[in-house]
């Protein structure tokens, strides 16, 4: 319990750290609300009210307290492109990226688990180095050029949709069924998240393998051969969890790097989802938005982390403090 | 009972191969304690690994290993699986790491139950903590983990998940190596009074002479792979007819004695070439003419002891 109340409150202060700079780093950015193209005719009254309007006419510390109310009240501000509240215009793009940055995030633990044991079990081999080399490549790869790869060696042939969110054609002539659309999301969905699978799974195979190998020649493991349990039994029953421990610590670091992916993965697939809007926000120097965006995704990469915490704790009994 | 014969392990290493064991035989009898002593990498735990097949791949092993006159590694895996810890168990060197840290002591001796099939469900669970009192745990203690264990203690619940599967014989490695001498004397004890209770054979391997002399009737001293001499404790002790016996004797300190405490110089042949003649002619303190180029056979020297050492053929010549 001692562990978790520590967490929590650790997570907490994390998210203080975070509001705080996230609150500095954008009046640390250059320009603001009336500067560059987006007010190049306004007149100077027009100018000093919009100025005004935005409260940057104030002092920053009573800026930061007014940020911070309006955000303890929900309040993520107004869009200056479109006047609308940051919320709205984020909520969307939201929904849609996060189930393709968690199928895409599950295909890379799948397959960097899979072909991590399966190396460690052949050590030596020519499976084992082949994984390495594989696993090494794709880590080392940018991720657009392995979404251009998917886009021409997978989409293409299959005839899967590499563009969008969901097909022009749907719902034209009839009202479409739920499980029409959910396939057709799906269908969409699948290639920027393996994508993102397949840039990520290279660095926990590694991973995977050198744990597992190092589990494999502990004592236990030896005690488990010789109570007569047979090889996979005893890979999947006692080496498993010790060797997924490294793994579960490194998903929670790399989370900020999956989100990073997954921007570059939606602009490449125009995606509809928080990359293309932060892409687009940021063209449109639409600063409350993109730090709305940067406030959220902060949010996500800390609950995430706060959650591996928790599962940490749950899978090694060793872990109380 | 159980019965090795013609035991040879090689080990695959880099440019060329390591013969670890070289023609070890010996049978246990039931109930017997029998001690398997040498220095370090003489092929003891390399024995012991291979009577069950546990050995890693880079080994091939040659030989019979016959439990009841039924030969376990005849058929690899899987004629040597189900007598794991059915038939034949084991306490390792390393019993603080026999525990996998992230399960339960109980549920790790249950496991074996119910993969041979001995218990299941609630009555594995009585079964086991019952097994925990035998060595001296509450029961109750089966839900815990192996890091909430001292190290005595686990060696003890490693000695109790051993005894699951009422096995008949006990391969027990350096099982007291790694504690404080009053735990090993405690460890010591208790598996001299499980074996006697539950008419278990065991074979304990050390490279500690006392222990040996203390807990087993029998022992078989291992040298470079093979048996340098075997017999009752009582008369290596005070008849040796290697003298490898002999110098291990005098090495071990005594606590009533003045004697200067001997070591034997020099250390044991690599395996990875071919030895020739006695392996330990080079560290003998009695090598004459033959040993360096005849390798000396294991032969009978007296009741139910063997040894494999030139001078027993010409006790003359040495004289002279």
């Amino acid at each position: 319990m001692d562990y978790i109340v520590k967490r929590t409150a650790f997570a907490i202060v994390t998210v203080f750290v975070a509001i705080t700079l996230n609150f500095v780093l954008f009046r640390l950015l250059p320009g603001n609300a009336v500067s560059g193209l987006r007010c190049q005719h306004c007149t100077k009254q027009f100018r000093e009210s919009i100025v005004k309007q935005y409260g940057l006419d104030k002092p920053k510390l009573q800026q930061y307290v007014i940020y911070v109310e309006r955000l303890a009240h929900g309040d993520l501000g107004t869009s200056i492109a479109d006047n609308r509240p940051v919320w709205d215009d984020i909520r969307t793009p939201l929904v849609n990226t996060l189930p393709m940055i968690v199928v895409g995030t599950v295909i890379s633990i799948i397959i960097g688990i899979i072909s991590g044991v399966v190396a460690a079990w052949r050590r030596g081999t020519a499976a084992d180095s082949a994984n390495l080399w594989t696993a090494l490549a794709f880590y080392a790869m940018p991720t657009q050029w392995i979404a251009l790869l998917v886009i021409f060696y997978i989409a293409i042939p299959l005839g899967l949709p590499a563009s969008g969110i969901e097909s022009n054609t749907l719902g034209i002539l009839s009202t479409p069924s739920t499980w029409a659309v959910f396939s057709d999301r799906v269908s969409h969905l699948f290639l920027p998240a393996l994508t993102l699978g397949v840039g990520l799974y290279g660095e926990y195979s590694l991973v995977v393998r050198s744990s597992m190998l190092e589990t494999l020649g502990e004592d236990y493991v030896l005690t488990a051969r010789a109570k007569g349990m047979r090889n996979w039994t005893i890979v999947w029953k006692h080496a498993l969890r010790n060797a997924m421990l490294p793994l579960v610590t490194l998903i929670a670091l790399s989370l900020g790097s999956i989100v990073a992916g997954a921007i570059v993965v939606e602009d490449v697939f125009s995606y509809p989802g928080i990359g293309l809007a932060t892409i687009d926000a940021i063209s449109k120097r639409d600063y409350p938005v993109l730090q709305g965006i940067f406030l959220i995704l902060t949010m996500s990469v800390i609950v995430a982390n706060y959650i591996a915490d928790l599962v940490y704790f749950k899978l090694d009994p060793r872990v109380t403090e | 009972m159980l019965s090795v014969e013609g035991l040879e392990v090689w080990f695959d290493v880099p440019g060329g191969e390591l013969h670890a064991v070289q023609g070890v035989a010996f049978d246990l009898f039931p109930g017997e304690r029998m001690g398997l002593v040498g220095e370090s990498g003489c092929g003891k735990t390399t024995t012991i690994l291979a009577l069950m097949g546990l050995l890693p791949p880079s080994a091939s092993v040659a030989g019979r290993v016959l439990l009841d006159g039924e030969d376990v590694l005849a058929k690899g895996e899987d004629s040597v699986s189900p007598h794991r810890w059915r038939d034949v168990a084991m306490v390792f060197q390393g019993a603080m790491n026999a525990f996998n840290p992230v399960k339960t002591v109980g549920s790790q001796i249950v496991e074996p139950m119910e993969l041979h099939g001995v218990a299941s469900g609630r009555a594995a669970r009585n079964q086991a903590a019952e097994l925990l009192e035998m060595v001296g745990i509450s029961g109750s203690r089966a839900d815990r983990y192996p890091h909430e264990f001292s190290g005595g203690m686990r060696q003890r619940a490693a000695i109790a998940m051993a005894l699951a599967c009422s096995p008949k014989v006990l391969l027990a490695d350096e099982p007291t190596t790694a504690l404080d001498v009053m735990v090993q004397a405690q460890i010591l004890e208790l598996l001299v009074r499980l074996t006697d209770d539950l008419g278990l054979a065991m074979i304990l391997v050390t490279h500690d002479l006392p222990v040996v002399a203390q807990v087993c009737g029998r022992a078989a001293v291992m040298y470079a792979g093979k048996v340098a001499e075997s017999g009752p404790i009582e008369t290596l002790f005070h008849d040796p007819r290697h003298p490898y016996t002999r110098m291990l004797f005098q090495a071990t300190p005594d606590l009533h004695g003045d004697d200067e405490v001997a070591s034997i110089p020099g250390a044991p042949p690599r395996l990875d070439r071919e030895v020739l003649g006695c392996p330990f002619h080079p560290r003998c303190d009695s090598a004459f003419s033959r040993c360096p180029v005849e390798e000396p056979r294991l032969r009978e020297v007296g009741d139910n002891h063997t040894a494999a050492c030139h001078l027993n053929d010409v006790p003359m010549q040495v004289a002279q």
